[in-house]
């Protein structure tokens, strides 16, 4: 009574259904993962091991980029320190050599002074020298011009008087 | 009622329109599959996708209660074919119904218990091969006692109750479904003229719209609780 309602309206129990789905459902089966479920999923793995292949290697070239950013700011920090020091080195290199240069002139020019003074000195005291010795000799002639011309007696006798005088004194 | 034709083939009796139904959904599955898998690429088109799709989904179940890593592998397919199967069984029914003389020929296969019995079986007898070949035939009768002994026979009852639940939902939902998709077509809108005529379209569209929601729902449902009883057998309590 109870089957009858259930199983449809003919009253029989028709197992040979439950065959042929058995025996449809596993050629469905079959075809559908030989055509479809098979390449599908394999396609879905394989593009899965391509996502993690390709996150792997983005992580890594981030890595990469970034070890090389830093040498590059280091060798960009080291650079700009070297920049410094060679400025800084040829400041002090011109300073030097200008101090050295001032002091060179200044030193040749307190030798030049130095010498020009020497110079002027000996050439002072050669002239000097010079003009003293002419200066006698002119003074002599002078003066032998003058005794010889114009001595009168009388200045004659003053003067070997005051000669006299000065010998006294 | 109508009758359904049932002849005695090898002396087993066969429901032809049962026969016809299944046989044609599984040619339509296996078309729309190899349509929608014409061209498969690491790139993948837009028929890919929607395949992709779906077998996301159904393998979304199967991951969701089947624990077993071994077992997923192979419930895969199991669950991606049942699901498809008994979806476009259930549909059938719903726009395609052949009837001649007082014989029915097309209609959903699902609607009848003895199909969806087929199906509970054939996972129930899959349960019981995945929990033997994970814990053998020693194992496999242990997990029944466990994990207090007096639950033996609880658990050999559940079994059958598993079995009949899983099958007869299936069943009632969609015989339910066609029985009152026959009745608003052959009752009502025949019985005062045009009147009726005009007011039973609408009902037999929404009635129909509301079918394809049950028949999704429903093919989910056993599909889910197929890996639900398997997934329990090939995990240790």
């Amino acid at each position: 009574m109870t089957f009858q309602t259930l199983f449809a309206a003919s009253g029989h129990i028709y197992l040979g259904n439950t065959l042929w789905y058995l025996i449809v459902f596993a050629i469905l089966l079959v075809l559908v993962k030989h055509y479809a479920w098979g390449p599908v999923s394999d396609m879905m793995e394989k593009r899965r091991q391509k996502v993690i292949n390709d996150l792997d290697s983005a992580a890594s070239d981030r890595k990469k980029a970034e070890v090389l950013a830093n040498e590059r700011e280091a060798a960009l920090k080291n650079s700009r320190q070297e920049a410094t020091q060679i400025l800084s080195d040829a400041k002090a290199n011109a300073q030097k050599t200008s101090s050295k240069i001032v002091a060179d002139a200044n030193t040749d020019a307190a030798s030049i002074h130095d010498k020009a003074k020497a110079d002027a000195a000996q050439a002072k005291a050669d002239a000097l020298n010079e003009a003293r010795g002419q200066v006698a000799d002119i003074s002599v002639a002078i003066a032998e011009k003058v005794i010889s011309k114009n001595l009168s007696a009388a200045d004659q006798k003053d003067l070997v008087d005051q000669f006299i005088k000065g010998l006294n004194e | 009622m109508e009758k359904s034709f049932v002849f005695k083939f090898l002396g087993l009796n066969f429901d032809l329109s049962g026969i016809i139904g299944s046989t044609l959904m599984a040619a339509v599955i296996l078309f729309v599959c190899i349509w929608l898998s014409r061209k498969v690429e690491m790139k993948p088109n837009k028929k890919q996708n929607a395949l992709e799709y779906l077998l996301d989904f159904t393998n979304n179940i199967v991951k969701d209660n089947v624990e077993d890593e071994d077992a997923q592998k192979h419930l895969s397919l199991y669950a991606f074919v049942l699901f498809l199967f008994i979806w476009f069984m259930n549909m059938l029914g719903l726009f395609l119904e052949v009837k001649a003389g007082d014989y029915m020929f097309v209609k959903s296969p699902t609607a009848d218990p003895v199909t969806t019995m087929s199906f509970a079986m054939m996972t129930l007898l899959l349960s019981f091969t995945f929990g033997i070949q994970k814990f053998g035939v020693g194992g496999f009768w242990r997990n029944y006692a466990a994990p207090v002994g007096f639950l033996f026979p609880i658990n050999m009852i559940e079994e059958i109750t598993n079995f009949l639940t899983l099958s007869l939902r299936l069943y009632g939902n969609i015989y339910a479904g066609e029985v009152l998709l026959t009745l608003i077509g052959n009752s009502l809108a025949p019985s005062f003229g045009i009147s009726t005529l005009v007011l039973a379209a609408p009902l037999a569209m929404i009635w129909q719209g509301f079918s394809v929601f049950i028949g999704s729902i429903q093919a989910y449902v056993f599909v889910t609780l197929s890996m639900v009883y398997i997934g329990k057998k090939v995990t240790k309590e």
